[in-house]
């Protein structure tokens, strides 16, 4: 019969559990930053994961950061209406997708995209042995398999993100300037006044460490996969919770980090 | 020199550098997953050159103790060492020019879903860095040829049945020329007139390459046609080690029952019933 256990031993053991999951997290990170310098370099499955990383999210992040960009107008303008400083919408809307919007929601959008797939291939290798295949030959699990999908996140994040950036804002002025009328020098003027280009590496470096923490996490739970199909499942589950939680608990730490370096300034 | 059957167990020796003519030596090799046993303290000498065939009862760790030989598996206790290296001293990285030397056939082929059949074959050369795109598809070619499949090289995995992959299996464990190779269950699902190409298949590497081979089968068909040598796995130990013909002549109601298929006695006794070898001395005639 199981024993039952109390508050403080259940609150005891999920901290264990966490400290051993961000253990064996640091062990699967340094393995790769030993990979940098250890590992072969693979060069045709990087382009292919750049492929499958960055041309193969396009549609997502362009549909995310134009409909955001989108709603954000359309909101801002509904409130701003009644106080007269609608004009103001292309600062505030291009602000705020740089610094947040486009990262966050592109990142969130990535994560349900990559790091299923991510999570959901390497978990399936692992539980029909094609993992120890690999091993069996002499190549290390993490070059092969995770070093190629790490340096594609590192390349494409940044760009879907500034892509998204650029889709968002292009959506705001139509709904600004086409759908509400706002003038196009008014919705412009406003964007250049409050936006520079520290806004725009705001978001991108942010996009950099995200996609670290995709890869990290949707790459540790398809190597830590057990218990066929079911455990492919969960594993696949928790990638994606895991990584989205901790990406937008990183973002509030990476928004005061990098606001000490790019503070919100008045633009140009 | 081949070791006689084993009759009773000697304390674990140290393993040394070299020891005769003996390529893989393992000694003492303890393995647990959970509360579950599976090795206790099983030695075992593998001779260069042979071809050592394991038998045993179903789950009773065979793959394991293959996963130990190539150093997939680490044991819990006790040492397994490769023509003198000692397999627990190694990292992963450093287990690599080892593992260059073995090919390992799994227990379903493990081939790669997202390489065709060709590429499945020619994987272990491109990581051996042979350049030369000809020689590649010439020798991916030869192997396919061995195992009769030299005509479905275009194919993907999802496209073949269980023998056909693996057949595939073999061919790209054999296609790098490994000194030993470890086969797990290579003719299980097959039917009789592929079982018996594999079992010649098996024959040829050791006369043709004089590679080592250690099998394990559950077809006593296969277990006479290729072993030099049989070593039987039971309760986490060897329970018994010799010749085919050692085997044959066995009284031992176990073994005999093992050989003809016949569950009677298995079924009253259990498997797990019987002590291993020390306990039960097997007296070959």
């Amino acid at each position: 019969m199981a024993m039952k256990r109390g508050p403080l031993q259940l609150l005891g053991r999920s901290f264990l559990d966490l400290v051993g999951y961000l253990g064996s997290l640091g062990m699967l990170l340094s393995e790769m930053l030993g990979a940098l310098f250890r590992g072969r370099p693979r060069v045709l499955l990087m382009f292919e994961q750049i492929v499958r990383i960055g041309y193969g999210s396009q549609t997502v992040v362009v549909v995310t950061g134009a409909f955001t960009g989108a709603v954000f107008t359309a909101q801002t303008y509904f409130k701003f209406k009644d106080f007269g400083i609608e004009s103001t919408i292309g600062g505030i809307v291009s602000v705020a997708l740089c610094r947040e919007l486009s990262p966050v929601l592109a990142g969130l959008m990535v994560t349900g995209r990559v790091g299923a797939a991510m999570a959901a291939e390497i978990g399936t290798m692992k539980v029909s042995e094609q993992i120890d295949a690999l091993r069996a030959m002499g190549v290390h699990p993490v070059d092969y398999l995770v070093m190629p999908r790490f340096i594609a996140m590192m390349v494409s994040m940044p760009l879907l993100i500034a892509e998204s950036i650029v889709f968002g804002l292009a959506a705001s002025w139509l709904v600004s300037v086409v759908g509400f009328g706002i003038p196009h020098a008014w919705f412009w003027g406003h964007v250049v006044e409050h936006t520079n280009l520290e806004d725009v590496a705001f978001g991108m470096i942010k996009g950099f460490f995200f996609g670290i923490i995709i890869v990290l996490i949707s790459c540790h739970q398809g190597l830590e996969t057990t218990d066929g199909a079911v455990g492919v499942g969960l594993g696949t589950t928790r990638a994606v919770v895991y990584a989205s939680l901790t990406l937008l608990i990183v973002n509030y730490f990476l928004t005061l980090l990098l606001t000490q370096f790019f503070p919100m300034g008045t633009g140009t | 020199m081949k070791p006689s059957p084993s009759h009773s167990p000697s304390p674990a020796p140290a393993v040394s550098a070299s020891s005769g003519d003996s390529f893989i030596q393992l000694r003492g090799v303890e393995k647990a997953f959970g509360t579950q046993r599976v090795l206790r303290g099983l030695d075992l000498d593998i001779y260069r050159g042979e071809t050592l065939v394991l038998i045993g009862p179903s789950g009773e760790g065979k793959s394991v103790l293959l996963k130990h030989i190539i150093g997939l598996l680490r044991p819990d206790a006790g040492s397994v060492c490769f023509d003198g290296t000692l397999l627990e001293d190694l990292d992963e990285r450093q287990l690599r020019p080892v593992r260059r030397r073995i090919g390992y056939l799994f227990q379903n082929a493990a081939l790669f879903d997202s390489l065709s059949v060709a590429d499945n074959v020619a994987f272990p050369l491109r990581e051996a860095r042979v350049k030369n795109e000809d020689e590649i598809q010439q020798r991916v070619q030869e192997a396919l040829e061995i195992v009769e499949l030299g005509e479905h090289a275009a194919k993907m995995p999802i496209n073949l049945s269980g023998g056909m992959r693996k057949r595939v299996g073999i061919a790209r464990a054999i296609v790098d020329q490994p000194e030993i190779l470890l086969y797990d269950e290579p003719t299980a699902g097959l039917d009789p007139i592929v079982t018996d190409v594999i079992d010649h298949m098996i024959r040829r590497m050791k006369k043709r390459f004089g590679i080592t081979s250690v099998v394990i089968t559950h077809d006593m068909g296969s277990v006479f046609k290729v072993a030099d040598r049989i070593a039987m796995l039971m309760k986490g130990v060897i329970y018994f080690e010799g010749t085919p013909k050692e085997l044959r002549s066995s009284r031992d109601p176990l073994l005999r029952n093992f050989i003809t298929g016949r569950s009677e006695m298995t079924m009253r006794s259990g498997w797990g019933d019987r002590a291993p070898a020390h306990d039960n001395p097997i007296h070959p005639d």
